[in-house]
């Protein structure tokens, strides 16, 4: 590249630890990165010296930006995973551009006029690389925090069944729910003048829990119809036998409807919650 | 302080209009500012004619933080409001930082060598200016999410 930086690039390139030492001092006390504070040194070391050796590869590129992507996405992704808010990795990479300049002038880097006259493409490139940096923290940042939200949505949606029956029209749900509470009675009936045994009940949950994932606790209209249709028909062909039974089971339908409906109103409550933030 | 910057800064408040207009242009087209593409010309050359014209006070002030947060805070409220996305936001403003120092260039105010000293001190002041900037307006986004979200939380 221009012959004008090469001054600055092998000055930061040997003394990648000095800087970065000087620069994790700062970043681990300032009061605009707090989340550093309570970070490994030798962690914060570590990042600056990554960054101030990748310094002379990234101005030597061809397309810089391409090749600050390797620095940015990694720091990014750093950061993300230990919950430093973005505005203080954003603050610690202009700490990191101070830095670098601080410590060039500390050392008499630019004295004459020539030299001035380098510094300020010096700085000029220093400026581009950072800014470049910067945009793709803050890009990738953020594409982080949308991944997450969608992992998240993504068991939201697992649980509404989206992609399935969930996706069906409204209008469909109806029609099917009325097929299942008929089937439903059809059953009751056939069972209850047969006089079998058979726990042909279990079935009914099927409806239950879809009535439930569907309308959430509107959906407790379900498993009282079924309720009332298993009481009633066993009223009408059951005289004789105990109701305890069939008791237990209407009650049960209540409350698993009335469960797996709540459960599901605060699982479509926390799908709205993170709407805004989905990719 | 005063002395080594005037020329920069007076370059900048006289022509804000102008460097507005280029800056608009630059970021209607740029890649990495999309949502601005299709936002009225005249909309966006007002934001940052308004943020020329005071950059002088930003500049000299003793307490160029403080003052950026007034500002920058109503900027970064703005913006999130219109959707625009914090990266976009930042580039905008590196670009708003840029366009200052390619009107200087392109005019040649630091042409003769001696003047090279006060080119790197303005250039570091404004950079300064700028870095207080995107790190306000990155916060602000911050918080705005985070209210966002407890705000909806507090209706369910």
């Amino acid at each position: 590249m221009q012959a004008y930086a090469a001054k600055l690039i092998n000055l930061i390139e040997s003394k990648a630890e000095n800087i970065a030492k000087q620069w994790a001092a700062d970043v681990m006390k300032h009061n605009r990165t707090p989340s550093y504070h309570s970070l490994s040194k030798d962690l914060v070391v570590e990042q600056g010296v990554n960054f101030y050796r990748l310094f002379r590869q990234m101005s030597l590129a061809e397309v810089p930006y391409e090749e600050a992507k390797s620095f940015s996405w990694k720091y990014a992704e750093e950061f993300y995973q230990q919950k430093i808010p973005l505005h203080e990795a954003l603050y610690a990479l202009i700490l990191m551009r101070r830095h670098l300049w601080l410590y060039a002038e500390f050392q008499g880097t630019f004295v004459t006029a020539l030299e001035k006259q380098q510094a300020v493409e010096s700085l000029n490139r220093t400026i581009l690389m950072f800014d470049y940096v910067s945009y793709q923290v803050t890009e990738k940042y953020q594409q982080l925090t949308m991944e997450g939200v969608n992992k998240k949505l993504g068991i939201v949606k697992t649980f509404l069944m989206g992609k399935l029956i969930g996706g069906m029209k409204n209008t469909y749900k109806l029609a099917f729910m009325a097929v299942l509470l008929i089937a439903a009675g059809i059953l009751t009936y056939y069972n209850h003048t047969a006089g079998k045994v058979v726990v042909f009940t279990h079935l009914f949950y099927i409806p239950i829990i879809l009535a439930a994932v569907w309308w959430g606790k509107k959906g407790m209209l379900v498993p009282i119809l079924l309720a009332i249709i298993l009481i009633a028909s066993h009223s009408l062909f059951l005289k004789d036998a105990p109701f305890t039974d069939d008791v237990i089971r209407a009650v049960m339908f209540i409350i698993m409807g009335g469960v797996v409906g709540w459960l599901m109103d605060s699982v479509k409550k926390l799908e709205e919650l993170y709407e805004p933030f989905k990719l | 302080m005063k002395a080594f910057a005037s020329k920069l800064v007076d370059l900048t408040q006289k022509n804000a209009e102008k460097i507005a207009w280029q800056w608009a242009k630059d970021v209607k087209t740029n890649l990495k500012t999309n949502s601005y593409h299709d936002a009225p010309e005249e909309k966006i050359i007002n934001q940052a004619s308004e943020f020329y014209k005071n950059f002088q006070e930003m500049f000299f002030h003793e307490a160029p933080f403080q003052l950026a947060e007034d500002v920058f805070t109503k900027y970064a409220h703005e913006r999130y409001a219109e959707g625009v996305p914090l990266h976009e936001t930042v580039y905008a403003m590196i670009l708003m930082r840029r366009h200052i120092w390619l009107y200087a260039e392109f005019q040649t105010i630091f042409s003769a060598e001696v003047e090279h000293r006060k080119a790197v001190e303005s250039l570091s002041r404004t950079i300064l200016m700028f870095d207080y900037i995107i790190y306000i307006i990155s916060r602000e986004y911050w918080k705005l999410i985070k209210m966002e979200l407890s705000k909806k939380e507090g209706k369910h």
